[in-house]
């Protein structure tokens, strides 16, 4: 896949990451390294820009007697991930048209 | 390297930048080599696996914006002395226009260059009309004179035409530059605060 293209989705899914409960660094780099391409020196920046631009907030906890940084995502933040799933409908939609798959349920 | 030996170099390449900045980044890969050092990883193969210190710099710095690098700058690190703020006053003067002038000559430079491709740009538009023209002009008048005038204002409309990837080429190849001159910048100005 593009690299570029793949850059500009890790904003989203670094969101994806922490919709269904508060995570930590380590464990959105697990958890996005499957799919895209992530590594640590790339995910600083990106958490800094989405905490400016208001679609996380962070709070330290405490973990085994040391502390470590939640990530939280706010409603813009799901707000931005709902726009991104209607984005890609169309997507689908002219990936659909690409491929010819949607001629054979005709 | 071990976890203190790596979040020392780290400070010490991003001494240019605000106190707060720093402090983040340390906390932030300070938490990510504890976190594989408690998954089984040693403290050697976790700061291994983040890759090298100058990378990491360079990255954080990139992403900073150059208001905040000046201000960084201009604002002292630590405590000072007396005689120390005495000599700022004194120098100010002296050296913050000298900074303001340094980014402003590069600045200008840049717009210089910029302006090149943007009036290479207005001859290719130039070509294009005078080729269009000449077609038109053509039919006012008779003969032989016809065919000259659209056989040079098609030589025109190639020019125009080739010209294209050329100004393209030049407009790619500046912006390039200009971010290379913006980064070239930033790193300057986190370098040299190592020095103060």
């Amino acid at each position: 896949m593009d690299v570029q293209l793949k850059r500009g989705l890790l904003d989203i899914c670094v969101l994806a990451a922490i919709r269904d409960e508060d995570s930590y660094g380590y464990q959105i780099i697990k958890d996005v390294k499957p799919f895209v391409e992530i590594s640590e020196s790339t995910l600083y920046p990106i958490l800094r820009r989405l905490e400016g631009a208001g679609f996380l907030t962070v709070r330290t906890a405490e973990h085994s007697g040391r502390l470590r940084k939640y990530y939280h995502i706010t409603e813009t933040g799901i707000l931005r991930l709902r726009a991104f799933t209607e984005e890609w409908k169309e997507m689908i939609a002219i990936y659909q048209f690409v491929s010819g798959e949607g001629k054979a349920n005709e | 390297m071990n976890k203190t030996q790596f979040l020392a170099a780290l400070r010490k390449e991003l001494a240019g930048l605000p106190q707060e900045d720093i402090e983040q980044s340390i906390d932030f890969y300070g938490e990510m080599i504890d976190d594989r050092v408690e998954e089984g990883a040693s403290e050697e193969e976790a700061v291994a696996s983040l890759g090298s210190v100058r990378e990491i710099a360079a990255g954080i710095i990139a992403e900073t914006p150059l208001v905040k690098l000046v201000r960084a700058r201009v604002k002292p690190q630590r405590r000072l002395r007396g005689g120390e703020i005495a000599l700022l006053i004194l120098g100010a003067p002296l050296w913050i226009p000298l900074l303001i002038a340094a980014l402003a000559v590069i600045f200008a430079v840049y717009v210089s260059v910029f302006s090149i491709v943007i009036s290479v740009g207005a001859v290719d538009v130039a070509l294009f009309a005078c080729g269009l023209g000449g077609i038109l002009i053509a039919f006012t008048y008779s003969g032989a004179l016809i065919f000259f005038f659209i056989g040079a204002a098609l030589v025109l409309l190639g020019c125009a035409i080739f010209l294209v990837y050329g100004v393209r080429a030049l407009f790619c190849v500046t912006l390039v530059w200009g971010k290379a001159i913006l980064r070239g910048i930033k790193s300057f100005l986190v370098k040299g605060g190592k020095t103060v």
